[in-house]
């Protein structure tokens, strides 16, 4: 607790102290709610700069970026169904049925509510067990696991946002072909290229995701709204109340478990936190058919899961020097600059600047709270700008975003090819989230996959022989026949998108 | 893939001695005159840098370490701009785009002359490319574990990988023909020995796999696991030089332990497409050389264990640099069955 206060005291100590971490904060805030200009942009163009700040200015600027950027993106995929990054997917499922049946307010509400609980529960892990958890993670967590785990949460998509389960599963197929384009992991041979260049990285998920959501939503208001049908989504602050969170408390611990185990791994992050998040409240709903309809706690388990990820991602780069995506790659570049190699040694050279990480990070989550709310009040009157005035707003800011994920023309067109795609699987009962999920998904399983294989000798017997490989399998394995089996009897109950 | 390799010595030595000569290259050019004219008023407006890696990695690094270096030597601003994927040929292809007019360079790595010479990539990147500075230039080195039980030095490695017939593993960052790979695969054969490659592309992955106990092995440079050197966890066993660095005086060199062939390194540098006017060529190779050698940029490059080979290459050094290394790989390449 001294300690705690120690980095509090240091984190408030200046006025440039404070002016640096409100900039984080409302950086992450606006960058995390423009589609494809993430944190990552802000903490990119950032990167130069950081080297003229002492060291704790430094990274504690990125340490608040990362709390406020994860959740800053939830607000748009709520309001306009586009996902400010990845990781917000899921809560575009739910969240933007419920704008559309005026319970933006809520929704929104109950993501700020969600991003700030999930937070501070995962810093306050964080701060307690940090090099112990670290051990763990890495020593029992390789590339088998991790593949396995991802084999789980596709097994569980396979349920989600799908008119049938054959349909729902074609969908997570497609997502993985795609997430075969590029380089194969093992080799680097070319596949699915055409001799263009620019397919050679693969295809990125953020155009395809506003493709998929952003594109394809104006498509479908746009169609709505040539045959008379369209409906203005409804303006309402309403804000959840305490009985409905207490009512999903157990969604809640339940995300924030998820999310904090999704994020400690290297390598993996706050993406798959929220979809296998999502994932298992469906599973554990006693209303499945609900979701994907506008259910609040579709919003909630996937906003905990996603920002109970950011502390987590933090012990692997603090404890042993592992950045576990794009963002803690670049606090290591930061930390570096500074002459700092984060790693078993910070806690003892650099320990105050730990404990400002800790502290900013705990306070960033707080105040996540209390701006979130203030900032909801304010975008939320975006609802009232009629349809032909936002649609052309929308797709602008699509194509920005997904021209600046890689400074690539072609991912606009990516973009667009993915928009119409979606909008012709809507319409025939496919599952647009089930397509996201194998894409983002796929690569980092077809990598830990190939990986986990060479660390066997290709010994599949023994790859499957690892006991926590051996658990995760045959739980995907019986949740893929327990759907089989209730589609063949005709019990499992069609979900619409 | 075909095994045992042969090699011819006479080609190989050239590079050791390219390796070899540089100090003397390196002292000339600390005496570039401290200011240049400008060409006709080039540049105007700040440069941009396309970066083929993302900004966590060694050529993100690098590339804002030259970056504060050219503006600290000459005032001139360059934004860097990162492109990743494809083992650096999206980079690299996006920046043959780009006007050839001085004002958009390259930061680029050894990965761009693999690349030619396997035939991934069209560019030769000492033909089609201009090379203003080659800026870091370093060894690889096999690490393990600190608390390692199994083995605890080189000739204690090796017996275990005998022993493991082929299911020994070893973490790097490759894919099939890339540097790390073939120098893995010459020491294997030199040994007569299988060891099981396993590429992980990020970084943290890759060394929380041996910290993690997941691998046996890691082939990496020391600068980019200098934390886990400091902290103690990772153990050199193998320094892939000639002869020992200062820096690593407890670890054997590939002499000490019989290995004879001239390793492949690590470099990058910094590029110009070979159509952009030769007086502005002039002023970027004058700013980027001059870069090199500021006080922030010497400092970044030792931090990194990049001073302890001659690491500063102008444009005709790297030209021989690149070309010898070129030849290195497409022999190996034709050993291996990999191009004719």
């Amino acid at each position: 607790m001294e300690l705690f206060l120690e980095g509090a005291a240091t984190l408030f100590s200046s006025p440039l102290s404070i002016f640096i971490f409100f900039c984080g904060l409302v950086g992450g805030l606006l960058f995390g709610a423009i589609p494809g200009v993430s944190m990552l942009t802000l903490a990119a163009i950032f990167l130069p700069f950081s080297g003229y700040l002492s060291a704790p200015d430094a990274i504690m600027f990125y340490s608040v970026l990362y709390c406020s950027g994860t959740y800053g993106g939830a607000v748009t995929a709520i309001l306009f169904n586009i996902p400010g990054a990845p990781e917000n997917a899921p809560t575009a499922f739910d969240g933007y049925p419920m704008t559309q049946k005026g319970l933006g307010g809520k929704a929104i509400g109950a993501a700020v509510l969600c991003s700030a609980f999930g937070g501070t529960c995962s810093v306050i892990f964080m701060m307690l067990a940090t090099p112990l958890l670290a051990d763990v993670a890495v020593t029992h967590f390789g590339p088998p696991e991790i593949f396995s785990l991802v084999f789980f949460g596709i097994a569980v998509a396979s349920s989600v946002g799908a008119k049938t389960l054959w349909k729902g599963w074609l969908s997570v197929l497609l997502g993985l072909l795609l997430a075969t384009v590029g380089l194969d992991p093992v080799a680097g041979e070319e596949r699915y290229t055409f001799d263009l260049y620019y397919l050679l990285a693969g295809l990125h998920f953020v155009p395809v995701i506003l493709g998929f959501f952003a594109v394809a939503e104006v498509l479908v208001q746009a169609e709505r709204r040539a045959a008379g049908s369209y409906d203005m989504p409804k303006f309402a602050t309403s804000f959840p109340t305490l009985a409905e969170f207490i009512k999903l408390k157990w969604a809640v611990a339940r995300s924030v478990v998820l999310g904090f185990f999704s994020g400690i791994l290297p390598g993996i992050g706050a993406t798959l936190a929220a979809f296998l998040s999502y994932n298992e409240a469906v599973r554990w709903s006693k209303t499945p058919e609900k979701f994907g309809k506008g259910e609040l706690e579709g919003v909630v388990a996937s906003e905990t899961a996603n920002n109970a990820a950011t502390g987590a991602a933090m012990i692997p780069l603090l404890a042993l020097g592992l950045p576990g995506g794009a963002l803690t790659a670049m606090m290591v570049g930061v930390f570096q600059m500074h002459d700092i190699e984060p790693g078993p040694l910070v806690f003892i050279n650099s320990s105050d600047l730990v404990w400002v990480v800790f502290a900013a990070m705990f306070f960033a989550n707080i105040a996540i709270l209390v701006l979130g709310f203030v900032e909801t009040k304010g975008v939320l009157h975006l609802l009232r700008i009629p349809f032909q005035y936002l649609a052309p707003g929308i797709l602008l800011m699509a194509t920005i975003g997904a021209y600046a994920t890689r400074s690539q023309v072609v991912d606009i067109a990516v973009m667009f090819a993915a928009g119409i795609l979606a909008y012709f699987m809507r319409r025939t009962g496919y599952s647009v989230p089930g397509i996201v999920l194998g894409l983002i998904l796929g690569k980092i399983g077809e990598q830990t996959f190939a990986q986990g294989m060479q660390m066997v000798s290709y010994d599949f017997t023994a790859f499957v022989s690892r006991p926590i490989v051996a658990i995760l399998l045959i739980a995907g394995v019986s949740t893929i026949l327990t759907s089989v089996y209730r589609a063949l009897r005709g019990r499992r109950r069609d979900i619409d998108i | 893939m075909k095994t045992g390799m042969k090699w011819g010595a006479p080609v190989l030595g050239l590079v050791a001695a390219v390796a070899l000569a540089l100090p003397a290259q390196a002292d000339k050019h600390n005496t570039l005159p401290d200011t240049m004219a400008k060409p006709g008023g080039f540049p105007e407006r700040p440069l941009t840098m396309i970066v083929p890696y993302g900004p966590g990695g060694g050529s993100g690094q690098v590339a804002r370490g030259m970056i504060e270096g050219v503006k600290d030597a000459t005032g001139i601003d360059i934004t860097p701009d990162y492109k990743p994927g494809g083992s650096g040929m999206v980079g690299l292809k996006t920046y043959m785009a780009a006007p050839a007019d001085g004002y958009t360079v390259l930061e680029h790595i050894d990965d761009a002359t693999s690349g030619f010479a396997i035939g991934k990539s069209k560019i030769h990147p000492g033909n089609d490319l201009i090379p203003l500075v080659i800026s870091q230039i370093t060894f690889s080195q096999v690490y393990i574990r600190a608390d390692e039980t199994r083995f605890n030095d080189w000739g204690s490695y090796i017996a275990f990988v005998k022993g493991q017939d082929g299911k020994s593993t070893i973490a790097n960052v490759a894919g099939e023909g890339s540097m790390e790979r073939i120098n893995m695969n010459r020491i294997a054969n030199h040994y007569g020995v299988k060891v099981q490659q396993i590429s992980f592309d990020k970084g943290g992955p890759r060394y929380a796999a041996l910290k993690g106990g997941q691998v046996d092995a890691l082939f990496e440079q020391p600068g980019d696991v200098r934390g886990f050197l400091e902290s103690g966890d990772f153990k050199p066993i193998l320094t892939l030089l000639k002869e020992r660095p200062g820096a690593f005086p407890d670890t054997p060199s590939m002499t000490e332990v019989g290995l004879n062939f001239t390793p492949l390194m690590r470099f990058r540098g910094f590029y110009v497409h070979k159509d952009t006017p030769p007086d502005r060529v002039k002023y970027l190779q004058w700013a980027f050389q001059k870069g090199f050698f500021t006080d922030s940029y010497q400092a970044f490059n030792k931090k990194k264990f990049m001073d302890l080979i001659p690491s500063f290459r102008d444009t005709e050094g790297a030209r021989v640099l690149i070309n010898e290394t070129m030849e290195i790989y497409r022999q190996t390449y034709k050993e291996m069955g990999l191009i004719k």
